[in-house]
C-alpha cells in the first residue's frame, strides 16, 4: 500500500485553523479513511456510544499530486491520535513560513511510511510530514495504527454508508452562538436534553428535572425536506403546548440526547460552517446535525467539504 | 441580578425564601440559625413591575437553580430582558426572555411552601447610639480572607480612643487587623462608637458575608456597612450595582449612567461567650 500527496496551502489552512481544532474536541482518536477521490475523518463510527462525526474532503481541496494505491481497491484506513496530527500540521506551518522566500519548492509532503523507531525491534507505520527547504529538510512522524484489513475496511465503509442517511425534515439554525451559549449554561442544571423539531420550522431544546424546566425555542427556521404550515390557532400557546400539539398531529418529533454530547457536537462550530441543520432520523434513531459550507463569496454549497454529526438517542423517541 | 443573588450563595445547593410585595422582591437565605442573608430588589430596579396580590406571597425556591437558570438567559452581545411571573399554573416561578421575535428562552422553577416563620432576626440597636462602621468592600473582603489563616473564630472589637476597629484571630497563629479611623479615611469611611464592644464570630459565617461578592462589585469598591446590635448580633450591608445594559449613546468622559442598587444584608449571631 502506498500513499503520497502534497498538502496545498488551502489544505493546510483548512486543517490547521478550522477542522483539526474541532476534531480534537470530538475525540482523542479517529479513523483516517483515504480513497481514490476522498479523505474522511471518522469519529466513533464503529463503537456504539459517543457522538459520531463524519468529515469528508474531496482530494483536491486538501492535496496536490495525490497518489494512492492498495490491494483493497485503492482504499487505506488507519486510526491516529488527532492532537498529534494537529501538532504536526501546526509545526509544519511554522517551518514553512520560516523557510519561505517565495519559492514554491517549500511544499509540505505527506506520506505513509514504515519506520523503525528507537528502542523498537519492529518497524511501525507512520504518517510522515516532510518539508524540503533550500538547505535542509524537516521530517515529522505521526504514529498511526496498523492499517485496517480488508474486512475492517468493509466494516468501516458500511458504517459510513449507513451514516449518510438524511432525516426527512431539517431545520436551519443561523445563529449557533445563541444555542451554544444556552447549552453551556444549561449543563449545570441537568444531564438530559429533549430536542423537538417540527415541520413548521420550530426547534426546541429543553431540560426537565423534577425541580425545573428550562428550554430555548427557535421558531420559523428554514425547513428542508418535509414541511408544513403552523396552524394559526396555536400561535399564542406556550412553547411546550405548541410542541405537544404538533407531535400529536405527527408534525413534530422529539428525542432525548445527552447534554454533554450535544455540547460536543456544537464544537464543530470551530470549523466555521455557514450554517447548521438539525434533524431527527426516522423512528427517532438519532439526532443529526449537518454543517453547511458555502463556496466563499457565493451562496452555493461547497460540495467538496461535508461535515455532520450523529448523536445517540437516550430513550426511544416519541413520535 | 445574578451578581446580587450570587452574593448570598455560599453553598452550591441552597434553599431560599422569596417574599413578593408592592415594594419589590426580597430573597432570604438562612443557615443553621446563626447566619441569615437578605437581598432587596426594589421595584425601581425593574423596567416594569406589576403586583396584584393580597398580602405578601412567600415561597421557597432553590437559589442555586435560580442563579444557574438566570445565567442561561444572558448571552453576550444580546440584550436580555427577562419577564418573571408568579405563580404559574402549578405555583411555579415562570421566567421568559422577551427580546427576540423568533426565539425565546423559558423556564419554570418549582417552588415550595415555606417552612413556618423563618427565625426572625430581630436586630436591635445596642445602646443609645448605633455601633457602626463602614469599610471599603474590597478591604473588608481581603481582611476576612486573611483571617482564614489563624483557623479560629474572629473577634471584632470597636474602640473609641483612638477610634478604630480590630479584627483578631487567635488559633495556630495570631493575626490582628486594625482599621484606624483617622489614619486612613480612605479605607474606613465612617465610624460611630460610644462604648467599646467586642464579640466573637465563627469564621465560616463571617466568611460567608464577603466570600461570594462578585469580582466586579469588589472592583467598584463601595462601602460595606457593619453594625453591632444588641447582644452582639452583627449586621453586614453591601450595595451591589444592578446597572442597565450598555446605553446606545456614547458616554462622554465623566458621565456615569445612574446605576441602580440592590441591598444585601447579612445577620451573624455572635458565638456564645465562654466567660
Amino acid at each position: 500500500m502506498k500513499f503520497k500527496a502534497f498538502l496545498t496551502e488551502n489544505g493546510v489552512n483548512l486543517l490547521e485553523k478550522r477542522f483539526l481544532p474541532a476534531f480534537e474536541k470530538m475525540g482523542k482518536n479517529c479513523y483516517l479513511f483515504l480513497t481514490k477521490e476522498h479523505l474522511f475523518f471518522l469519529h466513533n463510527l464503529l463503537n456504539g456510544d459517543g457522538v459520531q462525526c463524519i468529515a469528508q474532503f474531496r482530494k483536491d481541496v486538501l492535496f496536490d499530486d495525490y497518489r494512492i494505491s492498495s490491494q483493497n481497491e485503492d482504499r487505506i484506513a488507519f486510526s491516529l491520535d488527532v492532537s498529534l496530527l494537529y501538532r504536526a500540521v501546526k509545526s509544519s506551518v511554522s517551518i514553512c513560513t520560516e523557510f519561505s522566500g517565495g519559492l514554491a519548492s517549500n511544499r509540505l509532503q505527506i506520506k505513509l511510511v514504515k519506520k523503525l523507531p528507537p528502542n523498537c525491534t519492529q518497524p511501525m507505520p507512520f504518517l510522515t510530514f516532510e518539508t524540503k527547504g533550500y538547505k535542509s529538510a524537516v521530517i515529522q512522524d505521526v504514529p498511526i495504527s496498523k492499517p485496517l484489513s480488508r474486512s475492517q475496511v468493509i466494516e468501516l465503509q458500511t458504517a459510513l454508508d449507513s451514516a449518510q442517511d438524511l432525516p426527512p425534515t431539517l431545520v436551519q439554525v443561523q445563529d449557533p452562538n445563541q444555542l451554544q451559549n444556552f447549552v453551556d449554561h444549561m449543563k449545570h442544571v441537568g444531564d438530559v436534553l429533549n430536542v423537538t423539531i417540527s415541520k413548521y420550522g420550530d426547534l426546541q431544546v429543553q431540560i426537565s428535572t423534577t425541580l425545573i424546566r428550562l428550554g430555548s425555542e427557535f421558531q420559523r427556521l428554514l425547513v428542508i425536506g418535509e414541511k408544513s404550515q403552523a396552524p394559526v390557532e396555536d400561535r399564542n400557546l406556550s412553547a411546550q403546548s405548541r410542541s405537544e400539539r404538533a407531535m400529536a398531529r405527527g408534525d413534530a418529533q422529539s428525542v432525548q440526547v445527552s447534554v454533554k454530547h450535544f455540547s460536543k457536537s456544537l464544537q464543530c462550530q470551530l470549523t466555521k460552517p455557514d450554517s447548521a441543520f438539525y434533524g431527527i432520523a426516522p423512528q427517532g434513531a438519532c439526532l443529526t446535525v449537518i454543517f453547511q459550507f458555502m463556496i466563499p463569496g457565493t451562496r452555493q454549497t461547497d460540495k467538496s467539504i461535508s461535515l455532520h454529526c450523529r448523536l445517540p438517542v437516550l430513550d426511544p423517541g416519541s413520535n | 441580578m445574578v451578581d446580587a443573588l450570587s452574593c448570598v450563595r455560599w453553598k452550591r445547593h441552597q434553599d431560599a425564601l422569596i417574599e413578593l410585595s408592592e415594594h419589590g422582591i426580597v430573597l432570604i437565605v438562612e443557615e443553621s440559625g446563626c447566619l441569615q442573608a437578605k437581598v432587596y430588589l426594589q421595584r425601581e430596579l425593574f423596567t416594569k413591575y406589576e403586583y396584584g396580590a393580597q398580602g405578601r406571597p412567600r415561597f421557597g425556591i432553590s437559589l442555586g437553580l435560580l442563579v444557574d437558570c438566570l445565567n442561561t438567559f444572558s448571552s453576550p452581545g444580546h440584550s436580555n430582558t427577562i419577564e418573571i411571573k408568579y405563580p404559574g399554573p402549578d405555583m411555579e416561578l415562570l421566567l421568559k426572555s422577551v427580546d427576540t421575535l423568533n426565539s425565546c428562552i423559558y423556564s419554570e422553577i418549582r417552588t415550595r411552601i415555606p417552612e413556618t416563620v423563618a427565625w426572625d432576626y430581630n436586630f436591635e440597636q445596642a445602646g443609645s447610639a448605633p455601633l457602626t462602621f463602614t469599610v471599603k468592600s474590597a478591604a473588608l473582603k481581603e481582611a476576612i480572607d486573611d483571617l482564614e489563616w489563624p483557623g479560629s473564630s474572629v473577634q471584632i472589637s470597636l474602640h473609641n480612643s483612638p477610634p478604630c476597629v480590630t479584627f483578631r484571630g487567635e488559633g495556630h497563629g495570631d493575626l490582628q487587623i486594625d482599621f484606624m479611623y483617622y489614619a486612613n479615611t480612605d479605607l474606613l469611611l465612617a465610624f460611630h462608637c460610644d462604648t467599646e464592644v467586642s464579640y466573637g464570630y465563627k469564621y465560616k459565617f463571617l466568611k460567608a458575608t464577603t466570600a461570594n461578592i462578585p469580582g466586579n462589585v469588589v472592583r467598584e469598591n463601595r462601602g460595606s456597612k457593619l453594625t453591632i446590635g444588641r447582644g452582639g448580633m452583627l449586621k453586614v450591608q453591601h450595595l451591589v450595582s444592578v446597572s442597565k445594559a450598555l446605553a446606545p449613546q456614547v458616554e462622554s468622559a465623566g458621565y456615569q449612567p445612574p446605576s441602580r442598587i440592590a441591598y444585601i444584608e447579612f445577620f451573624v449571631k455572635p458565638e456564645e461567650s465562654s466567660d
